[in-house]
């Protein structure tokens, strides 16, 4: 599975919006009910998948899926 | 001063022997336990292999399938059992009316699970890789909060946690409230979800039935040797009569004298002359204006447990002299196993049931009479018999004791 397909099936188990409506440049708050707990747990459980810790500063980045498999392209770059 | 009266509108019940009131009550009436071999998590390692487990429920069917994931077994539990309450009752929730109803739930390993598997992520993850989705449900009043968040409900909410009697001293609570006129309506509820940590907790204490004799719940019988842990969640909504009457709403029964007494003992045992447990059944019998004469069954919280059975024997031939004698005394506990906070509400609910049907339900399982025990604990067969009164009685080695009357509605 790429990587985009794992993260898309993460956010769509968390937000519980079915994977073919994630698409990716949907924002997490505006257009997926996000609230600020379940921001919480996407990233976590993407720091937990990837075994890295997001910086603070980084989190308000992560507004959509292609950002998330963007981050994590970075990532593997470092 | 008028007695405000409080009346019981609306039952939801989950418990081991049946999902909702007339499958609950119908399980009762034909003597038929929930309790069967663990499903949920593997007993290999205990001597014991049995609960009073809800094997079939199905929260989405109550509760629909979204958001369900963010919440526990005790909040789905305790969630529908509300709705099916808040149903049974016809009780519209709207901003016009949602400060005047509140609830109120006992409840007190319920978030043991969250709790336990929170910390295991910490340890084997990191504790920087926990899923902090399982916070929010590791303290105690989350399944209650998860009640009135998903119905609205916004007069008050209030867990109580003593334990045993945890369901009761809700009760007494949210009775005390509507008393007061600081609330039209209470959704009262009590819960306990069954997990590997609670079973484990109960096991090396050496509660269970099983570890010394036959695994079985068989209340004030000889070879009682501990309780079977069960799990449940009931829910009442009891309201002030004229709030009821104003709103057209079925009475199903009248809450009636309440009493509960703590026995600051030792940590962990019983107190041995059961002077809490006397006292709030005498505390109840008084507030209610009733004579001992008048109760028509006393649903026992006897679970089982030597001490715990022998005790509550003790105390009733106390609080009712001689009439203990001709005074049916049963334990639904021998159907549904101990579910701890959840008892007393499972309790309530049967007694409804007993009012509304005209049956008292058996202590299933007795086959060896005890000498301690010399009641007539309605052994293995229900007794079709007009209940006006039902005593209801909650204790156990904690230190908690409440005892409530429920009466017909006439």
């Amino acid at each position: 599975m790429s990587i985009e397909a794992e993260i898309r099936e993460m956010v769509s188990e968390i937000t519980e919006v079915p994977v073919e409506k994630l698409t990716p440049e949907a924002d997490f708050f505006k257009d997926l009910n996000v609230d600020s707990l379940k921001a919480i747990e996407i990233v976590a459980a993407f720091e937990k998948k990837f075994r890295i810790i997001v910086p603070e500063n980084d989190i308000p980045k992560i507004r959509n899926i292609s950002q998330i498999v963007e981050y994590t392209k970075n990532i593997k770059k470092d | 001063m008028n007695k405000r009266r409080i009346v019981i509108t609306g039952i939801g019940v989950i418990a081991p022997n049946g999902i909702g009131k007339e499958r609950y009550w119908h399980a009762l009436k034909e003597g038929r336990s929930g309790i069967k071999p663990v499903k949920r998590f593997d007993t290999g390692k205990f001597k014991c292999k049995l609960a009073g487990e809800i094997d079939d429920f199905k929260p989405a069917i109550f509760l629909g399938q979204k958001g369900l994931r963010d919440i526990e077994r005790s909040s789905r539990l305790l969630c529908s059992a509300a709705k099916l309450a808040i149903d049974d009752a016809g009780l519209k929730i709207n901003d016009d009316n949602t400060d005047d109803i509140g609830v109120c739930t006992g409840t007190t390993l319920s978030s043991l699970w969250n709790f336990a598997q929170f910390d295991k992520e910490a340890i084997q993850d990191g504790p920087l890789f926990t899923n902090v989705a399982l916070f929010p449900g590791t303290v105690m009043n989350a399944a209650s909060s998860q009640v009135s968040i998903r119905f609205n409900i916004q007069g008050f909410n209030t867990t109580i946690a003593t334990g045993y009697s945890s369901s009761i001293d809700a009760l007494k609570y949210a009775i005390d409230f509507i008393m007061r006129g600081r609330i039209k309506a209470v959704l009262v509820g009590g819960v306990e979800s069954l997990s590997l940590a609670n079973y484990t907790g109960f096991y090396r204490l050496g509660f269970f039935a099983g570890i010394n004799g036959e695994e079985v719940s068989c209340p004030f019988d000889k070879r009682r040797n501990g309780i079977v842990l069960g799990e449940g969640s009931g829910v009442i909504v009891i309201e002030d009569e004229e709030h009821a009457q104003a709103r057209g709403a079925r009475i199903y029964a009248e809450v009636n004298g309440i009493g509960n007494c703590f026995d600051a003992y030792k940590m962990g045992k019983y107190e041995p002359e059961a002077n809490g447990l006397k006292e709030s059944m005498k505390k109840a019998i008084s507030n209610s204006g009733l004579n001992i004469s008048d109760i028509d069954y006393v649903s026992a919280s006897a679970n089982s447990v030597p001490m715990q059975d022998k005790l509550e024997t003790v105390a009733l031939k106390d609080v009712f002299g001689r009439y203990a004698y001709n005074m049916p005394v049963s334990s639904i506990k021998s159907m549904t196993g101990e579910t701890f906070s959840a008892g007393g509400i499972l309790q309530v609910a049967a007694a409804v049931g007993s009012t509304v049907y005209g049956f008292i339900p058996p202590t299933i399982n007795y086959k060896e009479r005890d000498d301690d025990c010399d009641l007539d604990y309605v052994a293995n067969r229900s007794r079709t018999v007009r209940v006006n009164n039902v005593l209801i009685n909650n204790f156990g080695p904690g230190g908690s004791n409440s005892s409530f009357i429920i009466s017909k509605y006439h």
